[in-house]
């Protein structure tokens, strides 16, 4: 019993973190259409960021809210940058674009910070014996942390949108962008905030990841894929879908790990594979997508 | 709309203009063979078997409007079926052991790749859009998993992979064993190419092919206007994952291993056949070759500036010899993706085919009246580009199955 | 040049890409007038309306209310005081009918609130459906609904798009009974382009008719409505 709150917590833990990257992903592919695969990268960017900043003596809090900025004007800058003008002529050709972004940033790291992995220090307490008791069962306040930033950012994101007049402008535009020039909202503006937002959000999520999964390159790209897995489970224009998605996967994860003795760690994707198919045949939307009616 | 010049197709400056082409190209390749490097025409032979992979990849994504991340997944299988075939590792019924020379294996990848791909093909039915997209790039990495797992090493050699095998040019070619290996794979993948590409071109005019663009364009209304989606969508996906198999054949044969973690296994190689195709340019008849070229010798070229950062043009000024800086390489790549995108959207088919349609313009030739005509142009299968003009006026056809196929393909007139 | 109308156009092209739609057309309209540009599919009617809301590159000049505003962006020239009622609705469907009103008072500084609930008012069904998606409402309640989401930054000049598309004709006419009374109670000046000739120049004081981007008639509504070759090109009436 303890071992599986402990898997329980684990993947939760872990799937918080795709929650995050999924719901940047969709604040994304709400406004845009567009899937950025540059996401990770830009999170992996801003860990090392706060890397550098942690050692230069910064509080790690501060470190990472600093870094969750540059993280933000990265991703904007992206937008205006490489996506707009290239969407106008041809949207196909935009994710090449993003997979240009993808490698140039990725290598990027590397050119800055070299290739050598590094320790990120936890904005909770990560010490050997930093765990509380659930039912019996060992578990760790950063595991337990993470789970709670993500529940943070959720109320965050939700007053956003329902109680500001930014989070509707937000919505107007993913809803209709014709209409929403019409009314007055600076679509452009919009777009720019909303990519910013969803490149912040990475960062946070890369900085939660890297302590435990220590920081290197290639720290995002696994956690890319599968919160691309989450996003489209849940339904590429769903907040709530990325959240459940992204736990579900994370939990999932957990257990495939854990438990099936026969399949181990490798067989992940084929697992995936055989719930995406599952999920997706009967609601080719996702969970919680809402259908496209397609007028002919 | 005037343009300086002006001819019908199938006639004597279309001809011309097409002997130019291929003219140029096989000049290129004649001297390739006899000039380069070993290490340089192997640089060729990749991208040559990447440009047949991407052929396949612009049957079902370029041309039918299926979003696959999921190439590199019938490339693997293409590459695995040959090297268990050829190592004797699957015990093939009814059939001796020692047929499964390397050549057969090619259409025994095809087959195989045919099937997994008509498969493949069933949740486009459903799926659309990045959704399809996405599944098809967890199959690519679930595929990957499956070659890796240890209870099947037996057969894929689990984490290892299965290496090793040879692979000579056979005597009659009269080519001297390992020198030679090079050479016997370069015409050996060109020829595939060409007959791949001449394949795929023939698709493309037939009865198929529009049926492709008209699902690509329109769904509902191709399937309110009687096309099949269910053969048209799963015959394509089965056909451009066969070709993605030979492809995968290929590079196995010339690699001499085969492991389940080669990059171009996975994601990797799904994104890279994309980049690829979009590159060249999408539902343009040279696209993926054009696409192919670039994207393995740009990014060597990105590779070696990353290396001796003192030897590019640009660089040169800042850097001393001697330095390298870690990751350039792979960030000039990617901004050279990024500007290229952002300058050539339409790829570099598509693109100069733009700016040549301000130049020059091929017209269908005039419908001949009375006994239904031949379709006029098409005696010879050919790579050229001609019919999929955009701007060739579309007048009525003498008798409906004639209709020219010209304006299908391609919709990126300029804008 | 103002000649006392609120909003003074002269040779206005706009198009798509290369393809001209509009030919350098004049109208105006004056202060608390409603103005109708009839024509038929083609016509450029929809070009017009996005061309004056900033939505499209254009040629010509636009005064209004004696400011030059020919090159102005969308957002300017909502504040100026122009709105439209796109074609086709173009409520926020996935917006609560509370959120699409709200959305449509995005310039206004300060509370809404009086203002939303002056629109509650003469709209009870809105009333009763604030909650609701904009997407789930009937046709004539999104059409109601995309009239008050224009109306809320108070514009002086309303453009409407077709208001009358895949309206059942008793809603239509409720809906121009609220247009009239828009310039009746409220003093409001109105564009309106439409193909339904009746029921629109039955309300209209001036109208222009618009054929593949040339204005080949004008007149008042009640002119235009006794015209034999409107009669027979718009209301079907073969004499």
């Amino acid at each position: 019993m303890s071992l599986f709150i402990e898997r329980m917590v684990n993947g939760l833990a872990d799937g918080s973190i795709y929650a995050l990257l999924a719901l940047a992903l969709v604040v994304v592919f709400r406004s845009t259409g567009q899937l950025n695969f540059a996401q990770g990268e830009i999170g992996t960017f801003g860990a090392f960021v706060v890397s550098t900043l942690t050692l230069s003596g910064l509080p790690v809090w501060l470190s990472i809210l600093l870094a969750m900025g540059v993280g933000f004007v990265v991703s904007a800058g992206v937008e205006r940058v490489v996506v707009r003008p290239i969407e106008h002529r041809n949207p196909g050709a935009v994710i090449v674009a993003l997979i240009g972004v993808f490698l140039a940033v990725n290598q990027l790291v590397s050119m800055i910070w070299g290739i050598d992995a590094r320790p990120l220090p936890s904005i909770f307490p990560d010490e050997a014996d930093s765990f509380v008791t659930v039912f019996g069962a060992p578990v760790r306040i950063a595991r337990l942390g993470t789970i709670g930033v993500l529940i943070v950012v959720l109320v965050l994101l939700w007053l956003l949108f329902t109680k500001t007049k930014l989070g509707l402008a937000m919505r107007a535009v993913a809803n209709n962008q014709d209409s929403s020039n019409l009314v007055g909202i600076r679509v452009g503006t919009v777009l720019l905030f909303g990519w910013g937002l969803a490149g912040a959000i990475g960062v946070l999520a890369a900085a939660l990841l890297a302590p435990s999964a220590g920081l290197s390159g290639t720290l995002m790209l696994g956690p890319f894929l599968l919160a691309s897995v989450a996003a489209v489970l849940g339904g590429l224009d769903s907040p709530i879908g990325a959240v459940v998605g992204g736990l579900l996967i994370g939990v999932t994860e957990a257990f495939i790990v854990g438990y099936v003795d026969f399949l181990g760690a490798d067989m992940l994707f084929p697992v995936m594979l055989v719930i995406l198919l599952a999920v997706l045949l009967l609601r080719p939307s996702g969970l919680f997508g809402s259908e496209r009616v397609e007028r002919v | 709309m005037n343009v300086p010049l002006r001819f019908t197709k199938g006639s004597w400056q279309n001809w011309a203009g097409r002997l130019v082409l291929f003219g140029g190209v096989g000049l290129f390749m004649y001297r390739a063979v006899n000039e380069w490097s070993r290490s340089g025409l192997g640089l060729l032979v990749d991208a040559m078997i990447i440009a047949i992979a991407v052929t396949g990849l612009n049957l079902i994504t370029g041309y039918t409007g299926q979003l696959s991340l999921g190439h590199a997944a019938f490339f693997a299988i293409g590459a695995f079926t040959s090297a268990t075939l050829v190592t004797g590792k699957i015990w093939t019924p009814f059939l001796d052991d020692n047929i499964w020379t390397p050549g057969w294996t090619l259409l025994a990848s095809a087959v195989v790749c045919f099937l997994v791909g008509m498969v493949v093909g069933i949740p486009a039915l459903r799926l659309k859009g990045i959704y399809l997209a996405l599944v098809t790039l967890v199959f690519t990495e679930a595929v990957r998993a499956i070659f890796k797992y240890d209870e099947f090493s037996g057969v894929t050699g689990g984490a290892t992979g299965i290496k090793g095998f040879n692979y000579l040019p056979p005597s009659w070619t009269g080519l001297d064993g390992r020198a030679d290996l090079v050479t016997w794979f370069f015409y050996l993948t060109l020829a595939i190419l060409v007959v791949v590409s001449i394949l795929s071109a023939g698709l493309i005019r037939s009865r198929i092919g529009r049926a492709m663009v008209a699902v690509r364009d329109n769904e509902t209304a191709a399937a309110v206007m009687g096309v099949n989606l269910f053969t048209t969508k799963t015959l394509v996906f089965g056909l451009s994952g066969a070709i993605a198999g030979v492809a995968g054949s290929l590079y196995a044969l010339k690699l001499t291993l085969v492991e389940a973690d080669v990059p171009l296994f996975g994601l990797f190689g799904s994104v890279t056949l994309l980049v690829a195709l979009v590159v060249g340019g999408a539902a343009q008849n040279w696209g993926p070759f054009v696409g192919a070229m670039f994207y393995v010798f740009v990014n060597d070229y990105a590779r070696s500036v990353g290396e001796d950062p003192s030897s590019s043009l640009l660089l040169g000024w800042f850097v001393d010899s001697g330095t390298t800086i870690n990751g350039l390489g792979g960030v000039t790549f990617g901004v050279m993706l990024i500007l290229f995108a952002r300058f050539v959207p339409f790829g570099a088919v598509g693109t100069m085919r733009m700016w040549r349609s301000k130049v020059v313009q091929v017209v269908p030739r005039p419908p001949i009246p009375a006994a239904a005509a031949p379709e006029a142009g098409a005696a010879a299968p050919t790579l050229e580009q001609g019919h999929n003009d955009p701007d060739a006026t579309t007048q009525p056809a003498a008798s409906f199955g004639n209709a020219d196929s010209s304006s299908l393909g391609d919709d990126e007139d300029a804008s | 040049m103002s000649s006392g109308s609120l909003l003074h156009v002269s040779g206005l092209s706009a198009g798509y890409g290369p393809i001209e739609v509009l030919h350098q057309i004049d109208f105006t309209v004056g202060e608390g007038e409603i103005v109708v540009i009839l024509g038929a599919n083609g016509a450029g009617k929809t070009t017009t309306m996005r061309a004056l809301s900033g939505m499209i590159g254009r040629q010509g000049t636009v005064e209004y209310a004696g400011n030059d505003i020919s090159g102005a962006k969308p957002d300017a020239i909502l504040r100026a005081g122009i709105s439209q009622v796109p074609q086709g609705r173009g409520t926020f469907t996935d917006l609560t009918v509370d959120d699409n009103l709200r959305a449509g008072g995005y310039t206004v500084k300060g509370s809404i609130d009086d203002d939303l609930e002056r629109w509650y008012a003469q709209f009870p069904r809105l009333s009763e459906r604030r909650d609701q998606k904009a997407g789930s409402l009937s046709g004539g309640e999104q059409q109601m609904l995309a009239v008050a989401r224009a109306m809320m930054p108070k514009p002086k000049l309303l453009l409407c798009d077709e208001p009358s598309l895949g309206l059942a004709p008793l809603i239509t006419q409720e809906l121009f009974k609220v247009l009239g009374s828009l310039r009746d109670e409220h003093g409001m000046s109105l564009l309106i382009v439409e193909q339904n000739a009746g029921m629109s120049l039955a309300i209209a004081d001036r109208a222009y008719v618009l054929e593949t981007g040339n204005v080949v008639a004008t007149g008042t509504g009640a002119e235009l409505l006794a015209d034999d070759t409107i009669k027979e090109a718009y209301l079907g009436v073969v004499n």
